[in-house]
């Protein structure tokens, strides 16, 4: 709105000569800028804060994309890691059954610690697809929204700094007694005021949307991992109770293999080597 | 308006230590409280007397912001005199002196007058540079100092004519070609050698613009 009312009507007023003047130091200064030629250092000083901005920005739209795959990668694996748990489980279980011994009895309990946890993986899902909804809504408005206002910035950006080569160049001959001179550089200073005006604003807006950006974001993320935190937390200590258990058993029975090795060993002299492999 | 001389000077210093109400303060003896940010350069022109001639000055009053550092390095040219500005109560910009000081040697002729002004000294409670540093500082330089309060009027006129002076001097002793324009002087239109542009010449004026 701010630009619309300082530009309407000076662009009326302006002749067709400006206009396309005007035009000139605008391309100039984007063709500055798309060939990487070295802008003026003390311009780009200047903008330094608006750049710091600029980057952070950039990087939580690129950190919520990586989070977007990265979640998505995570749920897949998860159903597979659930799958193939499920049916080692099944398997130990089953190959238990048939064997009488002590070992059996472990199969048998290992089988149902493992089905136990395969069941319990697809709760995480639910937390993390709510993840995967909030991030993508993120996007979608906050940052999407963001980076209107980037790119508007940018445009205006380019009208100042345009404006600051034209105002350079008419500097270079400049004499305050001398009308048409003078005129000249009255004409530039009121361009680059007003394109001053709408950048600086627009300057202001991108740094404030930025570090709200920021904060949501940090205020999402601890909102939405809470719940999955939670489940997680829930899932984990069965799971763990149940290995614990099993290694328990499993140090006893290794205590029997030993001891039955040890037989062996003394019985037969010719497996001497086989039995200090294990 | 007749004058003997012209002399052109330029004011330089960070944003805000209150360069173009020291100009303000000088042509119209006035103090604005609250200014608009300079866009580029101002004018200001006054006549001063000294030693019983006419000299007209024409004062460069430059933005001070970094983005138009660039192009006020256009504006040193042709300056006989320069106010280089700081605020007695922002230690930085009294920090930034040397390069001020490195810029104005560099694109100026050498002969340039510089004045040191420590401005604001209205505001003694919230001074943060003493009086001493920047007389050390111009000692060290080789610049005439001075502190001033555009909002008082104190020593306004004084760093302006003072430096008039000094460089009128400096005309007297030969040190400056006074027909060498690059000097930022020039000798006035009813002297034999007058130059091509009068004050207020009409020549060739559009319409259009107006809007500032």
């Amino acid at each position: 709105v701010d630009k619309i009312k300082c530009s309407g009507p000076t662009q009326d007023s302006r002749s067709v000569v400006s206009r396309f003047q005007q035009r000139y130091w605008k391309t100039k200064q984007t063709l500055i800028r798309v060939s990487g030629k070295k802008e003026d250092q003390h311009v780009v000083a200047s903008d330094a804060d608006l750049d710091a901005k600029l980057e952070v920005f950039h990087s939580i739209q690129r950190t919520c994309m990586e989070l977007l795959k990265v979640i998505e990668q995570y749920q897949r694996r998860i159903c597979f890691l659930s799958q193939e748990e499920n049916e080692l489980g099944r398997f130990l279980r089953s190959q238990g059954s048939q064997d009488k011994s002590r070992a059996g009895k472990i199969m048998q309990a290992t089988g149902k610690a493992l089905c136990f946890s395969s069941q319990q993986r697809p709760a995480l899902r639910k937390p993390l697809c709510r993840l995967y909804q909030e991030v993508e809504t993120f996007r979608f408005r906050a940052i999407s929204d963001t980076w209107l206002t980037v790119k508007r910035m940018e445009q205006s950006r380019t009208e100042y700094r345009g404006a600051l080569l034209w105002m350079k160049d008419v500097s270079a001959e400049l004499d305050p007694d001398t009308r048409k001179q003078m005129d000249k550089f009255r004409k530039v200073q009121a361009e680059v005021r007003c394109t001053k005006r709408s950048f600086d604003q627009l300057k202001m807006d991108v740094c404030q949307k930025v570090d709200l950006l920021g904060a949501s974001r940090c205020n999402l993320l601890s909102h939405v991992l809470a719940t999955y935190q939670v489940r997680l937390g829930r899932g984990l200590p069965v799971g763990e109770q149940q290995c614990c258990c099993l290694q328990r058993s499993l140090i006893g029975h290794h205590k029997a293999l030993s001891e039955m090795f040890v037989a062996m060993e003394t019985n037969s002299p010719n497996s001497s080597s086989m039995s200090s492999k294990t | 308006m007749a004058y003997a001389y012209l002399f052109k000077y330029i004011i330089i210093g960070d944003t805000g230590v209150g360069k173009s109400c020291l100009l303000l303060q000088f042509t119209d003896k006035r103090f604005q409280p609250v200014h608009d940010l300079t866009i580029g350069v101002e004018f200001g022109a006054r006549m001063i007397t000294i030693d019983g001639k006419q000299i007209k000055l024409q004062i460069w009053d430059t933005a001070g912001q970094e983005s138009f550092r660039s192009i006020t390095r256009s504006y040193y040219r042709g300056a006989a005199g320069a106010l280089l500005v700081y605020d007695i109560t922002r230690r930085d910009t009294f920090n930034h002196l040397t390069t001020w000081l490195e810029d104005a040697r560099q694109h100026s002729n050498s002969n340039m007058v510089i004045m040191l002004i420590g401005n604001k000294s209205d505001l003694e409670s919230r001074r943060e540079v003493k009086k001493e540093e920047g007389e050390a500082f111009a000692r060290e330089h080789g610049l005439i100092f001075m502190e001033t309060s555009a909002k008082t009027a104190s020593n306004v006129e004084e760093a302006f004519i003072n430096t008039a002076k000094e460089i009128y001097e400096k005309i007297q002793e030969g040190v400056f070609d006074i027909n060498n324009e690059a000097n930022g002087i020039k000798i006035g239109p009813q002297h034999p050698t007058t130059n091509s542009t009068l004050p207020g010449s009409q020549g060739g004026q559009q319409a259009g613009g107006g809007c500032c």
